[in-house]
């Protein structure tokens, strides 16, 4: 098997190849040959990769150490769930399940547009399968998951303990899922300008598309952040590593990119700007690749044999070249006829959003390479750290949040005062409310307890605004409809776009919360504890009971602290936080115990332990931090909602090619 | 040389992939073009039921927000006109376009797009 896996990825290779060659041939010659032999390609790219990759899984399965790849991050003892996921561990492996989710990926966009007939279409099917070629030729020439090793050993290395963990079963391929999903856009993207079909069909075509990847990348971010939480066992979620910076980059710009592409559509504005918004989010996911396999940043996240750096950093080169080319060149095509009624409108609101999103980015770009560029001018390592991120994108953020509450009220084109009026006067009001309630209660000592009471007021103020807005929708349509729910049913289902966005928007403003609170107001203490002894923090006491070891298997021991957690002198909970020792591996792993409420966090951690059975206990108390997990699933929710199927919308777009049809019929010649 | 069962599956898959992409360029296929070129007077003719049907979302979105009280009359009033107006050019535009297409047929659009 591991042979045919070998020679499908090297066939799937060849066929790419050909299939990019192909559609460029039978577009630009209009030939229907070469046409209907391209469209076979992208179902034959996936079945050859597909092959691959069950060949791959079942080396892991079947524990074939021959494969060094298998080898490297995989045992005999492993379970079986963690071998399912140790296909993506390493390098080699997530490569392929790159290449795996691009085509899958293309066979459903080719399968979606096979009947259009669109130019745009084989263009867009090009790119993707070049872009499908470069990781096949790493996967053939460059990075084998298929190399053998000439004396297969009897057992392999096994997993990294740091990656059994099920948030990192589930974290990477939504990541992936988000990462990969953006090159359908792009390609789109990049084939209106080649093509020179610079209307908005393109985003008509791709706006799912991108709605989905956005999705999946805000997904990947938070299950991220959660597999920090429980598994790094620091207390924190996110540490502005430049590997978590290169997942969010990429997700800022996308979400600048869902807000102006609105106003292309809606009126027919920003063209460049969107154009070159769609660009940078590839170019960034590109990056972000680059960053985890280049091996120049040492982080938890990167992969351990990062040998690929000027490859990708050859491929962001070539797209920025390429994509800046084909805009300039297109720059008159591009030009837009209409401009901003006024400043004071919705669509002025979209733009500062978009500056603001891109200054967060850039930011976040600029902290994240500096280290690399001060190391290669100056030959002195420098790290920027946490400080550095929080000073220049909290104030943005903050300015970000005012806006997220202030667009859905502010009408398009041109707010008049009475208009403003009218909307901001309640979430204003309930705003400062909540701010004066507030005010006695929380602490407000130093910059970020300040910046926190700011962030409370501004999700006080965004979060009555969205209510006012549902409220309102559902108070019109109750008229014409028996009861409340039904009422805010069909408001929603006729609005899904608009009201799944302010969804997505309520949970946005519980991720606001939970980080401000949980940054500002979290805190922690440690104790060397004998058996029966206590450490307090906040209103609870834990007592330290027992400390048991337990050989889980042969490759794996569990050291387990066992504390009784007490509130008001009520046992409430009861914390077994514990190291694990793997064969092989010099250091322990923490796994930390959780007493998650949407109030608070009460995280365990068994930090060190002697023979004595006394024990170093580490307890963090950490507000909110349950609003940011509740937080991601709203957007869920929403998203589900606005990338609903719309069959108005689809009535609306078959009236418009029926009175196209019409008019432009060959009758009329 | 001995052919093993692998080699065997390689060369069946690739057989039957150079079968796949290789008979619509030996077959016989009819002498159509798969895309038609672009003509300047569909893509307007084309953005403009997108601009139009824009418009119309936009009047309704409007009405809805006069009803749930979001926006006062005079505000309603100004912005349903000023988006009217907008799509009365719109329509103009279409009408002008279905004319000309009826009356010379889709062979003059380019003359009369320069004019």
């Amino acid at each position: 098997m591991n042979d045919i896996g070998e020679f499908t990825l090297m066939i799937a290779l060849a066929t790419s190849l050909y299939g990019t060659v192909a559609y460029v041939m039978a577009a630009r010659g209009n030939r229907i040959d070469l046409y209907l032999s391209a469209d076979k390609v992208p179902l034959i790219t996936w079945a050859c990769i597909m092959i691959s990759s069950i060949a791959l899984w079942k080396a892991f399965f079947t524990n074939d150490f021959s494969l060094q790849y298998v080898y490297a991050y995989s045992n005999i003892e492993l379970d079986y769930f963690y071998k399912f996921s140790s296909f993506w561990g390493g390098q080699k492996g997530s490569l392929l399940f790159w290449a795996l989710i691009l085509t899958s990926y293309m066979m459903v966009v080719h399968i979606q547009n096979r009947s259009k007939n669109l130019i745009v279409v084989p263009y867009a099917m090009a790119v993707m399968l070049a872009i499908t070629c470069f990781f096949l030729f790493l996967l053939n020439f460059s990075t084998n998951p298929f190399e053998r090793i000439p004396l297969p050993p009897e057992d392999g290395r096994g997993l990294n303990p740091l990656l059994q963990n099920y948030w990192m079963v589930i974290h990477p391929p939504t990541l992936y899922l988000g990462y990969v999903g953006f090159t359908v856009p792009f390609a789109f993207a990049m084939a209106a300008l080649i093509s020179k079909n610079l209307d908005d069909a393109w985003i008509r075509l791709t706006r799912k598309w991108t709605v989905v990847s956005w999705f999946f990348l805000c997904m990947g971010n938070l299950f991220g952040a959660s597999w920090a939480y429980v598994e790094l066992g620091w207390g924190g979620y996110w540490a502005w590593d430049p590997v978590e910076n290169a997942a969010f980059m990429p997700l800022i710009v996308a979400t600048a990119y869902l807000h102006s592409v609105m106003i292309q559509e809606k009126k027919d504005m920003m063209k460049v700007w969107n154009m070159s918004l769609i660009l940078l989010t590839f170019v960034m996911t590109i990056f972000g690749t680059f960053i985890t396999r280049s091996g120049l940043i040492q982080s938890v996240h990167t992969f351990d044999e990062a040998t690929l750096g000027y490859y990708f950093l050859g491929l962001l080169f070539f797209i920025i070249a390429v994509c800046t080319a084909l805009i300039i060149s297109r720059l008159p095509l591009l030009k837009s006829k209409n401009e901003l009624d006024s400043f004071l409108s919705r669509e002025a609101g979209f733009l500062f959003n978009n500056l603001l999103l891109l200054g967060i980015a850039f930011a976040t770009f600029w902290g994240t390479i500096f280290p690399i560029i001060s190391e290669a001018i100056r030959g002195v390592k420098i790290t920027v750290g946490p400080p550095f991120y929080n000073q220049v994108n909290v104030p943005i953020g903050l300015a970000l949040l005012a806006l997220i509450g202030i667009g859905p009220i502010i009408a398009w084109r041109k707010a008049t005062w009475s208009n403003l009026k009218k909307n901001f006067l309640k979430p204003l009001m309930f705003a400062l409310i909540g701010g004066a309630i507030l005010f006695p209660v929380v602490p407000l000592s130093n910059r970020s307890e300040i910046y926190t009471y700011i962030a409370f007021i501004l999700c006080i103020f965004v979060l009555s605004s969205m209510l006012i807005e549902f409220y309102k929708g559902t108070m019109a349509r109750y008229a014409s409809s028996e009861t409340y729910l039904g009422a805010l049913g069909s408001l929603i289902w006729n609005n899904k776009r608009r009201y799944g966005g302010y969804t997505v928007h309520i949970g946005v403003v519980m991720i606001y919360a939970g980080i401000a609170a949980s940054s500002s107001y979290g805190i922690h203490t440690e104790k060397r504890l004998k058996i029966g002894e206590t450490i307090e923090i906040r209103d609870y006491m834990l007592r330290y009971e027992k400390l048991a070891a337990i050989q889980a298997t042969s490759v794996k021991t569990r050291i387990i602290a066992q504390l009784a957690v007490e509130k008001d002198g009520k046992k409430i909970w009861t914390a077994r936080p514990e190291k694990e020792f793997y064969k092989g591996q010099n250091q322990p792993v923490s796994e930390v115990d959780v007493r998650s409420t949407l109030a608070s966090d009460l995280y365990v951690i068994l930090a060190d332990f002697s023979e004595d059975e006394s024990a170093t206990i580490k307890v963090y108390h950490n507000p909110m931090v349950k609003w940011l997990w509740t937080g991601g699933w709203i957007i869920a929710l929403g998203t589900m909602v606005c990338a609903w199927p719309d069959r108005l919308e689809q009535r609306r777009r078959l009236e418009r090619l029926k009175l196209q049809k019409i008019v432009f019929s060959p009758a009329q010649e | 040389m001995n052919i093993t069962f692998p080699h065997f599956i390689e060369l069946l898959l690739i057989t039957g992939i150079i079968i796949a992409i290789g008979i619509p360029l030996f077959g016989k296929l009819p002498n159509t073009r798969p895309f038609s070129k672009i003509d300047p007077v569909e893509e307007e003719f084309k953005h403009l039921l997108v601009r139009k049907e824009e418009l119309l979302l936009s009047l309704k979105e409007l009405e809805v927000d006069l009803q749930a009280d979001k926006i006062s009359i005079e505000d309603s009033d100004a912005l349903r006109s000023k988006i009217e107006g907008e799509a009365i050019a719109i329509l103009e535009r279409i009408d002008e376009l279905k004319k000309n297409i009826k009356k010379h047929g889709r062979s003059a659009s380019k003359n009369f797009l320069l004019a």
